[in-house]
């Protein structure tokens, strides 16, 4: 049985951390364990920290925690675990096969770097067409897409401080935005910063914590609220800096 | 429909279609939820013969676009969030966020306060879409659980 909670934590977490909703991995997490043989389950999640106990049919009681850290998202993940943890409630599988197929998808690979550097051009690219800029403002947005994807690249691998990363991301954005009106390039900024911001905006962070708020975890989603929004103030303040400080110098 | 607004329709599904591939959609969902992307915008350009009301028809696309979302999660058996994260994306403010920021910059507060508030207005007709539906989902699918219980009880 303590295997069992701790497959089910297993799963439960990388759901979280694969960006599920509390909801989902918490359902998950019970579902799995009844299915399981647990008589009772009581689990409370919120975006950083899991707590679970089983009461077993003989009286014992587990309980374990997790601290989670990290976030992200990761559709094709997500969508196995949520097929695994249904499987396990459908069909009797062995806290073997069930380690197995875990391990199988915590591989789960990511689209080739390559690709990711061509989605961040062509999301610049296409919303600075969008919120109606020219060809040109279009393809500078392109190239700002690129040295954007690897400064997040950078940023994510040295600094552990996402706000903090968000607000370096955006100076740098809005600073070569700048140098391409000061080469004469482009006439105006705004366009080109419209377009690489969209990658930078926590959309996918309050769209998360709404749903975790009117689905009843108000703590979660409080929590995730609050974190969109200090994304959103650090994205205002590199902009704001780099206006402040380069502004002047690069237009 | 004006030529922008076609340039706009197709731009907003290369954004969902590329959103996708960052956030791991693989296979036959990459294909659906860059066709919400498409639809999402489509429907608010063609939305403008009921209501010239921006905030109200983001409000109808997220609820259609969520709609969309949970018919395709059950068809295609995985979470919802899939769909509704990459098809939303053209919908997301980010100019007039960038307005509302580069005017607080100008430092003219009337038009901070005016950009700022429409900007809220936007952001909250569709969350209210989202979770309005996937409310009345879990109304539905609760009441069809209980239905075959009774069956089999």
């Amino acid at each position: 049985m303590k295997d069992l909670l701790d497959c089910a934590m297993d799963i439960g977490e990388e759901m979280l951390v694969s960006g599920a909703e509390v909801h989902r991995a918490e359902d998950s997490i019970r579902r799995m364990c009844t299915a399981l043989g647990a008589v009772r389950t009581d689990i409370f999640i919120i975006p950083s920290s899991m707590v679970a106990s089983i009461h077993t049919e003989s009286g014992e009681c587990f309980t374990q925690t997790r601290r989670i850290t990290v976030s992200g998202t990761n559709i094709e993940k997500l969508h196995r675990l949520n097929d695994l943890s249904r499987r396990i409630c459908n069909e009797k599988l062995t806290i073997c096969d069930i380690r197995a197929e875990l391990d199988d998808i915590k591989k789960c690979k990511n689209y080739p770097l390559w690709l990711e550097y061509v989605a961040y051009a062509v999301i610049a690219g296409a919303f600075t067409l969008f919120f109606g800029g020219d060809f040109k403002e279009a393809a500078v947005s392109l190239l700002v897409g690129i040295l954007l994807k690897f400064v997040v690249m950078l940023t994510d691998r040295t600094m552990p401080n996402k706000i903090f990363a968000k607000f370096i991301c955006t100076f740098l954005a809005t600073a070569s935005a700048f140098l391409a009106v000061k080469i004469g390039f482009i006439g105006g900024v705004d366009k080109v910063i419209i377009g690489n911001i969209m990658t930078q905006i926590p959309g996918i962070g309050l769209t998360t914590a709404l749903r975790d708020l009117f689905t009843g975890d108000s703590i979660a989603g409080l929590l995730r609220s609050i974190e969109a929004v200090l994304v959103a103030l650090a994205i205002a303040a590199g902009y704001f800096l780099c206006v402040l400080t380069l502004g002047g110098v690069l237009s | 429909m004006t030529q922008a607004e076609i340039l706009q329709i197709i731009t907003g599904f290369l954004g969902s279609l590329f959103f996708a591939v960052l956030f791991n959609v693989r296979g036959k969902k990459l294909i659906f939820a860059a066709l919400g992307g498409f639809l999402s915008w489509a429907l608010f350009v063609l939305f403008k013969f009921i209501t010239p009301n921006e905030a109200f028809r983001y409000f109808l696309v997220a609820v259609l676009i969520s709609v969309y979302a949970e018919i395709l999660a059950r068809v295609l058996k995985t979470p919802t969030t899939t769909f509704i994260i990459s098809a939303l994306i053209p919908l997301i403010p980010g100019g007039s966020l960038y307005y509302t920021m580069s005017s607080l910059l100008e430092g003219s507060s009337e038009s901070f306060l005016e950009k700022g508030i429409y900007t809220l207005e936007l952001a909250a007709a569709l969350a209210l879409g989202i979770v309005l539906t996937s409310a009345v989902t879990k109304m539905i699918t609760a009441a069809g659980m209980r239905k075959k219980e009774k069956k089999a009880g």
